[in-house]
């Protein structure tokens, strides 16, 4: 109040802290948009059009968009599981299990990858096995789907944990009282229940597998992904020949999250 | 169909509940206790949500121990009712697949037919716990468990649900078990009482030799009979003794030996509290017999359906409290530091450590 008053006696803007926090705020949102929007007002939307019809960009394309797709699949199948037993499990060893479904978060993306190669690579015994067996794990989309899955999976396993918390475990007690079994119950309350919180789980996890490079690039150079063709681009032809990939992936990012978070009916609240 | 547990013990870090014995047959069960004396866990442990460390439930002689709780057929309502939100009221009855007619007729029985099609976040806290006891009815339990049903809800609720939940639950059929603190909520719905208090069974019988004649001093201060004194048995005759507490006395009816020291106790209800200015032989309770003191009000407190006055006992160490109905309250006559007359019928004087009349 008395900031106010004197804002009007003085005539001079004063630096409160709400005024401080827009600020930082606006700071970073611009940060985030304007080399969104300098892409956009770089590229004429001929040239990404022109581009589209390159077999080496629709390759990518559907590269990618395929291999997020098993992976988000995959990372669902595998990680609710795990993160309904996480949110509902009372061991001591519940903090060990935690840190390593986020360890692929934190890990560097490339150190991903190399860990990956020392399991599934050409030379180990499970790479060799699945030579063998006319599927191998390096240079093909099994091998762009591991390394979407191992550092995307998390965001599954981490907010579909938080929304299966949020779920009042005497709601599952009630329904088994109901006479309903446990994997009843789970289906019929709780998965219901954590469902907006699942999606936006998923939605996340795909985002993240769509833009996956680092450990794609050491595990499945071919067949080139998005990020790997754009990459491609940038090194042998220059920054603007990456920039209409770019944009066309940025067009996908935003149609994925704004379909999921339709169907979620705003995850995010 | 009866309801037995025998030495059943359910611990957890920090807690332990039994062994407790009880049986419950075509009845209530009010079990009675503070916050954290284990009623929940009992509960639990019926419906097999808590698996016990000791002992065995059966259910006419069919042994629960082990069974997964969707298999028991024992009916839970809890206590906020957790109620499914994301179903509507007549999703949550219809749960556990009543056909719609059975869900129409519980409709009508509970008075929920008008907000049946709404979610339970748009539902009233009695409707809430409407609802929640017509899912748990709609799967026709062999036992019915109820957690606090009451206690969130506000007064005029609280006393119509009650009313309705003493016709509902006197019509079942089947052993029932309620747990409240709430000793009004007890008394009132239950055929029988137990006084649970840090995992034990203090107390167990019909209500009303409960809340008549507590067994000890936790009993009969948990159920509402907060005057508790010790005296000594200054004389005996054949079926009553004197009672001594400084320089007064009273007459209890009860046997003990003289000069043994007991703990005695009075429902401040049964106290009965006269004017000594306006006293004359009718303003005196004829039972009681002789029991009459020279008192001085100490305060009192407007209860809303009653007034709590506090009285000490002239020369003895004994503060009494005695609850008047507005009708008979007058303040002039109750103002702190005037002299009344206490009167407290001998019948009405209970020793508490006398066995009950009921294990």
């Amino acid at each position: 109040m008395a900031t106010t008053n004197r804002r009007r006696l003085t005539g001079r803007v004063r630096l409160d802290w709400l005024t401080v926090a827009l600020l930082l705020g606006g700071l970073l949102l611009v940060y985030y948009l304007a080399p969104l929007v300098s892409l956009f007002l770089a590229v004429p939307p001929g040239a990404v059009l022109a581009r589209l019809g390159d077999p080496a960009v629709v390759g990518a394309a559907t590269t990618s968009v395929l291999a997020a797709a098993i992976s988000t699949v995959l990372a669902t199948a595998l990680g609710l599981p795990l993160a309904y037993w996480l949110a509902r499990t009372g061991t001591r060893w519940k903090p060990v299990v935690l840190a390593a479904v986020v360890l692929p978060l934190v890990l560097p993306p490339t150190v991903g990858g190399v860990v990956l190669l020392t399991v599934v690579g050409p030379n180990t015994v499970v790479g060799r096995a699945a030579v063998a067996a006319g599927l191998p794990l390096t240079r093909s989309l099994a091998g762009v789907v591991l390394a979407q899955t191992f550092v995307a999976s998390p965001f599954v396993v981490v907010t579909a944990r938080a929304a299966f918390e949020a779920v009042d475990p005497t709601l599952e007690h009630a329904s088994r009282l109901l006479g309903t079994t446990r994997w009843a119950t789970v289906r019929r309350v709780t998965l219901p229940l954590a469902a907006p919180g699942i999606l936006a789980g998923v939605t996340l996890a795909f985002a993240r597998a769509m833009g996956e490079f680092g450990a794609t690039m050491m595990l499945a150079y071919y067949p080139r992904t998005m990020p790997v063709q754009i990459w491609v681009s940038f090194v042998s032809l220059g920054l603007r020949a990456a920039y209409p990939i770019a944009v066309l992936l940025v067009v996908i990012a935003v149609v994925a999250l704004v379909v999921l978070n339709t169907v979620a009916s705003n995850p995010w609240g | 169909m009866t309801l037995d547990l025998a030495g059943v013990v359910t611990a957890y870090p920090g807690f332990r509940l039994g062994p407790i014995d009880l049986s419950v047959g075509t009845e209530v069960l009010a079990v009675l206790g503070p916050s954290g004396c284990g009623k929940t866990t009992l509960l639990w442990t019926i419906a097999g949500l808590r698996r016990p460390n000791a002992g065995s439930i059966t259910l006419d002689g069919r042994a629960l121990d082990g069974c997964p709780p969707e298999v028991r057929r024992t009916g839970l309502v809890f206590q906020d009712g957790a109620l499914f939100p994301h179903l509507t009221a007549r999703e949550n009855v219809a749960y556990a697949g009543a056909n719609p007619a059975r869900v129409d007729e519980l409709a009508a029985t509970f008075e929920i037919a008008d907000v049946l099609d709404r979610r339970p976040g748009t539902l009233s806290g009695g409707e809430r716990q409407r609802v929640a006891i017509a899912r748990t009815l709609a799967t026709d339990p062999d036992v019915l468990l109820l957690d606090e049903p009451l206690s969130s809800l506000d007064a005029p609720i609280r006393r119509r649900l009650r009313r309705e939940l003493h016709d509902l639950l006197g019509s079942l059929g089947i052993p029932t078990v309620l747990v409240t603190h709430d000793q009004r909520t007890a008394a009132a719905l239950g055929d029988r009482l137990a006084v649970l208090r840090g995992g034990r069974v203090e107390q167990v019988g019909p209500t009303e030799t409960v809340l008549e004649r507590p067994r000890n001093e936790f009993v009969a201060r948990f159920t509402g009979t907060e005057n508790v004194f010790e005296a000594e048995v200054r004389a005996r005759t054949d079926g009553t003794v004197t009672l001594g507490v400084g320089d007064a006395t009273l007459t209890a009816v009860a046997e003990r030996p003289v000069g043994a020291v007991v703990s005695a106790c009075v429902h401040p209800s049964r106290v009965r509290l006269d004017a000594t200015v306006q006293s004359n032989e009718d303003a005196t309770d004829p039972r009681a017999d002789g029991n009459v003191l020279a008192g001085t009000v100490g305060g009192w407190l407007n209860e809303g359906d009653g007034y709590r006055v506090e009285v000490a006992v002239d020369g003895a160490p004994l503060s009494l409290l005695a609850t008047v109905p507005p009708p008979q309250f007058d303040p002039r006559a109750m103002a702190a530091g005037t002299a009344v007359r206490v009167s407290i019928p001998p019948a009405d004087v209970h020793l508490l450590g006398e066995p009950a009349a009921d294990g």
